[in-house]
Order: structure tokens, then sequence, then C-alpha cells
């Protein structure tokens, strides 16, 4: 080992690890100045990026109304397809910021009970499409330990693909349940949506990736991304299975919560 | 119904525009008052600089209030507003296009009565003023 190297290993010959100060705080100095960057970041996009797009969507439905008579089916198609255009920009600029505070919100770890926030995200699902045929089965007693915001953000992100990804089915159905092993809750989403190609999985959880068309229910390409990243920061893990044409399960590892003797 | 003014605050010409259009199919759009940033806000609703002539016994019926603004921002404003005794009650509404949380602790710490996003889609934007506008003029009570 070269002498002059930081001591950043175990402690050697009985001795206590000396800190070198210099280094660490060059590294925490890194890092605020990562940390502070990133944030600057997620101010600019949550003020300035919207703010354009509700121009081109408000400027576009205004023509529409005063010159949508003038215009051939052609011409109102263009503007449609601008309106378009800007929701959908609207929609990715909203899950990269959501993508960007997943990662550095503060981590707030409390007992959590997974069943009552998957019904909640479920009621959400529900009202904001009132006529879609739907059943979720969420099952009792799922706790976990962690932050309830950003556990929310997971079920309301795997359950929102688990329903668009339901879009050709006559009806939407959806499992949620799991159990607990040793110190883990092994939490599992089953759908009976479109699935995937089992040959692309290394793609879901990568961020811009996307394995279906709009179509198909696809959206922002972030979902899966946002779902690993609070996964990760709960210690826990991530993965999916699936037949195509037949639906997905999402297995989600967290820690477990609440009394041993008494979880499902 | 209240027949104050609202109070504007916004710099972005097109928001200012589309806000305009939104009140205007409340049939409000006669009582909206505009200014661009934060500094001329304060000068407005404290009846200075050129604002000097303005009755400032009128306060406005409601602040709508963006949080990025020029010369002083949306958080400054509101601060100045709780701090002096005459506008201290003054109905202020954050009308922004964050969702971070930072804003909006801040601002609800600061004083702020509510807080809503700007939706990017124009119905929803047109829903959104219309009810703030039904809410704050039509429905709520002043303190006179």
């Amino acid at each position: 080992m070269n002498e002059h190297a930081p001591s950043a290993g175990g402690p050697a010959g009985g001795e206590q690890p000396s800190r070198d100060p210099r280094g660490s705080s060059d590294a925490e100095s890194r890092l605020a100045a990562l940390t502070l960057q990133q944030e600057q970041l997620a101010q600019g996009v949550a003020h300035d990026l919207r703010a354009p797009l509700r121009a081109i969507d408000g400027f576009a439905a205004m023509l529409t109304t005063h010159a949508g008579e003038a215009l051939d089916a052609t011409g109102r198609d263009y503007l449609q397809r601008i309106r378009d255009a800007a929701r959908r920009m609207g929609s990715l600029v909203d899950a990269l910021q959501t993508y960007s505070r997943v990662g550095r919100a503060p981590l707030r770890e409390a007992p959590v009970d997974l069943s009552l926030l998957a019904e909640w995200v479920a009621t959400d699902l529900q009202d904001a499409e009132p006529d879609r045929a739907a059943r979720v089965d969420v099952a009792p007693g799922l706790a976990v330990h962690g932050d309830e915001d950003l556990l929310r953000e997971l079920l309301r992100q795997l359950l929102d693909n688990a329903w668009k990804f339901s879009a050709p089915r006559e009806r939407v159905e959806v499992r949620v349940e799991g159990e607990r092993d040793g110190d883990r809750l092994r939490l599992r989403i089953r759908d009976q949506g479109v699935g995937f190609d089992m040959q692309y999985v290394g793609k879901l959880f990568q961020p811009f990736q996307r394995l279906h068309g709009t179509e198909q229910g696809a959206g922002a390409g972030f979902g899966l991304a946002i779902a690993q990243c609070i996964a990760h920061r709960h210690g826990g893990c991530i993965h999916a299975e699936s037949v195509a044409g037949e639906g997905s399960v999402l297995h989600v590892e967290l820690p477990a919560g609440g009394d041993p003797e008494t979880a499902p | 119904m209240n027949e104050r003014d609202i109070l504007l605050v916004e710099d972005n010409p097109d928001d200012i525009e589309l806000t305009r259009i939104a009140f205007a199919e409340a049939g409000l759009d006669s009582r909206l008052e505009i200014v661009r940033d934060g500094a001329e806000a304060l000068d407005y609703l404290f009846a200075r600089g050129e604002h000097a002539g303005r009755d400032p016994a009128k306060p406005p019926a409601i602040v709508l209030l963006d949080l990025n603004l020029p010369k002083l921002d949306g958080r400054e404003v509101l601060q100045a507003i709780r701090d002096n005794e005459t506008t201290r009650g003054l109905p202020v509404v954050v009308l922004t296009t964050s969702t971070e949380p930072f804003d909006v602790d801040a601002s609800y710490a600061a004083g702020a009565n509510s807080y809503i996003r700007k939706p990017v889609d124009f119905e929803q934007f047109l829903a959104v003023v219309k009810q703030i506008g039904l809410y704050w003029l039509v429905l709520n009570q002043p303190k006179e």
C-alpha cells in the first residue's frame, strides 16, 4: 500500500482509521455543489419549462376557437396535434420533476400501512376514470417501514402502469399482495394487461425507455424508473416478470414494518 | 359580489394574456389590475411610485402572486405584505407553475392563503382561474 494513499479503508495495526480532513472536505464540497446544482435544475424545470407549454396549448386553443371555422380538416388536425404535443411535453416535465424529487427528497421514515396507501391510490385512479370498469384487490396488513410520501408515489407509479397497460382489456384487474420474509416485505402487484416481452426486461427500469406505443397506454417512460429509485432509497429492490399478452407481476422488496407475529 | 379589484402579479406576457382571457370568460376581466414585477406589486399596494395616485384605503380583493418575478420575487412580496399592518390580512393566492415541496412549504410559511399550480392544459387553466375568481370575489366575505 502506498504510504501516501488516503486511509479510507478499515483500521490497521489496531489504530483507529485516520480521517483526511482535507480530502473528506473536498468530497463533501463536491457533493454539496452537485446537490445544489440538481436543486437549481429542478427549480428551473418546475418554474420555467411549463410556462411556454401553457402558452402553446392556450393560444392553439384560442386559435381553434377564433379561426377554426376558416380552416379545413387538415388545418384543424394540425392545431390539435400542436395541443396534444404540448400536453405530452407537460407530462414529460412532470415525470422528470418527480424523478428528480424522489431521488433527493429527505427520507422521513416511519411505520407505513402499504395496504391503505394502495387503496387510496386505486381510488384516485378510479376517480380519474370513473367510467372505466376496474377491480383492484388489495391484501390487508401490508406493513412496511419507510417514507409515506415516497411509498405512495411508488404505488401510484406501479398501479398507474398496471391500469394504463390494461387499456385494451374490457376491465382492469389488479391484485396487490405480499408477505413478510424476515425483516423484509415482499410485495407483488399483478395485472392482466398487455404484458411485455421478457427479452427487454433490462430496459424496463431505465428512464425514457418505453416498451409499448402510446395507443397501448405508454406514458413518458419514467414510471418504473421512479419506482425503482424509491425502492433503492429504502434499501429495497424491484424486478418484473411478464408473459406478453397475459399480464405482468412487479415484485418489490421493502423493509418490513409492524408486528412480525401478526404480519401476513 | 365583492367590488374590489384583483391584483395579478405576473411577468410572463403569455400567462398575463391567458389569465386575462380566463377572467374575461368568467365576466371578471374589468376587475383585473396587472403589475409585472415584485417591486411594482408593493408600489401598487402601498400607493407609491407610479401608483402614488391610487387610494391605499382600497386594497384589492385578492392578490394572485407568481413566485419567480423580476426585482423582488414572490416570497419577498408576500413577506412584505404580511409585515405591514395595513396589508397583513390581504388574501394572497400563490398562482405558480411549481409544485416543488420547498415552494409550497415556503409560501405557506410566509403566510399565503392558498397555493395553486397553473395547469399546462388550457381548459384546466380556464377552470382554475374561474374557480379562483368565483371563490374570492363571489363566495368569500372579505374583512371590511
